[in-house]
């Protein structure tokens, strides 16, 4: 089933799409992050990692309402 | 300071000073190991960076730097605290935008500690830096 989650975009993830967060509809995250890509086709260009609630997503993860997901772009810090 | 890892603006000598008193207090400590990160002027394509503009994941920039300092806190039994400070927001080539601290009862672990704090610092915050010229 499709749960409305929060995406938040950092970076060139926020550059490429020109936004800070938007809501979506997705049971996993691997089918946010195929309409991730279908929404902004850039993105599939951009190395980007996934962080659910605030931690690195080593393997994709079926979501749960009001789940926060982020779009990382490779870290730049120091 | 935004939390106990990130301010606003660049590092400045007076931040540093400030840090640099953290853990006086600790009477164990023999050895102080501190890294500063400076904004380079880089050229890239004729132009010269003036600063950077640094985002951050805040939220979980905050929960990975825990967790880099108890790693480090684990990995070096003489390491007796570890302290990060990284900038947000606009940061000049020649200031500031990166600080690290490690105490230690001895040279040999916080200079090594304080140069493992540093590869995980860049490798696992989540901080994004935007070039301008």
């Amino acid at each position: 089933m499709d749960i409305s989650v929060t995406v938040l975009y950092f970076g060139a993830a926020e550059a490429t799409t020109g936004r800070k967060e938007e809501e979506f509809l997705a049971g996993d995250t691997a089918s946010l992050r195929r309409q991730l890509i279908t929404r902004y086709p850039d993105l599939a260009r951009l190395p980007f990692r996934m962080a659910l609630n605030r931690t690195l997503l080593k393997e994709e993860s079926v979501l749960q309402k009001s789940d926060i997901i982020a779009i990382l772009p490779p870290f730049q810090g120091g | 300071m935004k939390n106990r890892y990130l301010v606003g603006g660049p590092i400045t000598p007076i931040l540093v000073s400030e840090l640099m008193t953290l853990g006086n207090d600790d009477t164990g400590t023999g050895a102080v190991s501190i890294f500063i990160g400076r904004v380079r002027d880089d050229e890239a394509a004729g132009r010269r960076v003036t600063a950077i503009e640094y985002s951050a994941y805040e939220e979980m920039a905050g929960k990975e730097a825990d967790e880099i300092v108890r790693t480090v806190k684990s990995a070096f039994s003489d390491v007796r605290s570890v302290i990060i400070v990284h900038s947000l927001g606009l940061v000049k080539a020649g200031e500031a935008s990166l600080f690290i601290m490690v105490t230690s009862g001895h040279r040999d672990q916080g200079t090594r500690a304080c140069r493992h704090t540093l590869e995980m610092v860049k490798e696992r915050l989540p901080i994004w830096k935007k070039e301008l010229f």
